[in-house]
């Protein structure tokens, strides 16, 4: 192991026992590299480092399902023990069909047909027995979606069988269901819209817009996802979703399950998803946040003598936020403001001013830097 | 290294395969048809021209199967198998006048990414993310010999099989996709140290 002494993070990364060891470790790999640390201790840092970089570095691989690979193998099967019953060989060599030009189109319009049949047939389905219909994922049945797009230029509001309201931006599309059919309610969403959702704890409501799922339960929110931009932007007014990336490799499961999965958002929370990008989800605060108590229950924001922390608590109790600070310091920190007009980012403005912190929005939550103002 | 059974369960199926059961026909390509289909997908954006190929080359091996090697690699040899039988193609079809295909000889797209989900570290993220370029811009001969050496774990000789060159090549390849890999890397960190350094 000593080749390793004077091993640079990069000289880790490609390096084959190492990489073995992090990608399959077994239990004598691990006594093996757990000593050397052990013995070299200043080499941690770059072990893990080096860790980091061979399990994050991926490859953009094409999916292909296994329903899709499970019917190639089947249609071959099917021709090899076609072949295999025939009067011998035939002579020449076989060139396999799906080359010959005409059988190409031929099998081409074979398929179209059992589309259209099988398309046909799920639709007068779901007309006789609507209660069995089982609408399947990510609109393979676009053909029974209802289709609108807001060519005015104002705001359209939409309702949907199940009492949703949709207003949908100008130059929003977004396609639906006329009724809602098995257990999800699926809308697809380009361009912006606020979603006003009714509650039906028992179907999940999801849309799918530019990549990024968002799953509610009832609640309301505003997507943004413009067709020429790279970001989706998910807003929460009320209520609690749920967001995943729709090349999430556990979409089905996140999809399917009765609990949230992904990056969970709460009232006056926002996501960025980038899809392009190594950070691809970046939660912060919306713009404006709104307070989410009822107009009866918003307290007096008049505050004397009152130590900090006690501010910070009652301001994250209206806007429904985490506020994260140092009780210890700030509980020594007395403060008298009037702040029942301003804007929370200016209520948090005023009150760093006063007790010599700052603060910064990370993850959706409002931390507060101080150093305590027991003079 | 680990050392398996001497016969291990590919080869078992490989040989069944040659004896012509149908059953390890099935299960020897649906077993290996995803790994096909990536590493083919590499050569054509074309989704079903790659399952095509597939198809066609298990049929060919069927065909085939009385003079194959019956210790043979399986998994090196079909991706080579597939590779060739897809660079004919796109050879073959280039005189049909269909599209560019003749560029298809060269084209092996492949796209390296990092995810975050393992970074805890600034300094990690920002080496993770000049190694995600670094192995994009590699040239496509190396890209593909870094693909198969440590993302498909083949050695030096099934690589060399796999690519038809000699094992001396596939060394060499290797060697300079990872110094350059360092090297920049490193001169990299640098020009980023600095960076932080001054302002």
């Amino acid at each position: 192991m000593d080749r390793y002494n004077d091993f640079a993070v990069e000289d880790f990364v490609w390096d084959d026992f190492f990489r073995q060891w992090t990608l399959s470790p077994t239990p004598e790999t691990d006594a093996l590299w757990d000593d050397w640390i052990d013995a070299n201790p200043e080499m941690l840092e770059k072990v893990e480092q080096a860790k980091a970089l061979v399990l994050s570095l991926r490859l953009h691989e094409p999916e292909i399902g296994d329903a899709e690979i499970n019917q190639v193998v089947k249609q071959t099967v099917g021709r090899i023990t076609a072949t295999d019953e025939q009067v011998l060989r035939p002579a020449s060599r076989r060139i396999p069909v799906f080359s010959i030009p005409w059988m190409q189109f031929a099998a081409s319009i074979a398929f179209i047909i059992l589309m259209g049949w099988a398309v046909y047939s799920v639709m007068i389905k779901s007309d006789e027995k609507p209660q069995l219909a089982q609408q399947d994922s990510m609109g393979t049945l676009n053909t029974s979606l209802t289709e609108k797009i807001n060519t005015t230029n104002e705001t359209i509001q939409l309702a949907l069988s199940d009492g949703s309201r949709i207003s949908l931006a100008p130059k929003g599309r977004i396609r639906y269901p006329e009724r809602f059919y098995g257990e999800r309610r699926e809308v697809f969403l380009e361009g912006e819209a606020f979603f006003d959702i009714a509650k039906d704890a028992e179907h999940p409501f999801l849309v799918y817009a530019n990549g990024l799922v968002t799953k509610v339960l009832g609640t309301s929110f505003r997507i943004k996802a413009y067709d020429g931009s790279r970001e989706v932007t998910v807003e929460v007014k009320t209520g609690k979703v749920a967001v995943f990336a729709q090349s999430d490799p556990h979409l089905k499961e996140k999809v399917e399950d009765k609990q949230f999965q992904g990056v969970i958002l709460t009232p006056n929370q926002k996501i960025i998803y980038a899809r392009d990008e190594v950070k691809k989800m970046v939660k912060t605060l919306v713009e404006k946040p709104e307070m989410v108590v009822s107009k009866a229950e918003i307290p007096q924001f008049e505050f004397e003598d009152t130590p900090a922390s006690d501010v910070f608590n009652t301001i994250a109790k209206a806007y429904g936020i985490d506020i994260l600070y140092d009780e210890a310091l700030l509980k020594d920190c007395p403060l008298t403001a009037m702040l029942d007009n301003q804007t929370l980012h200016d209520k948090l403005n005023i009150i760093c001013k006063a007790v010599e912190s700052s603060y910064e929005i990370v993850d959706g939550q409002v931390i507060i830097h101080s150093k305590g103002c027991r003079n | 290294m680990k050392s398996t059974s001497p016969v291990p369960e590919d080869r078992v199926l490989w040989q069944d395969f040659l004896a012509g059961e149908v059953r390890a026909f099935e299960k020897l390509m649906s077993d290996n048809f995803r790994l096909l289909f990536r590493y083919g997908s590499k050569f054509s954006k074309d989704r079903e021209l790659v399952k095509d190929s597939i198809q066609d080359l298990f049929l060919i091996l069927w065909e085939k199967r009385a003079n194959l090697n019956p210790d043979a690699a399986v998994k090196p040899y079909l991706m080579a198998s597939l590779r060739r039988l897809m660079h004919r193609h796109a050879s073959s079809r280039t005189w049909v006048g269909n599209e560019a295909l003749q560029e298809e000889d060269d084209y092996f797209e492949i796209e390296f990414s990092v995810e975050e989900e393992y970074i805890a570290h600034e300094a990690t993220a920002v080496r993770s993310q000049q190694l995600e370029t670094l192995l994009n811009a590699l040239p496509r001969r190396q890209k593909e010999v870094v693909y198969l050496k440590f993302f498909q774990e083949l050695s030096r000789e099934q690589i060399a099989e796999v690519m038809a060159v000699s094992p001396q090549t596939v060394s060499n390849l290797l060697q300079i996709a990872i110094r350059h890999l360092k090297s920049h890397w490193k001169a990299e960190s640098f020009i980023f140290f600095l960076l932080h350094f001054l302002f």
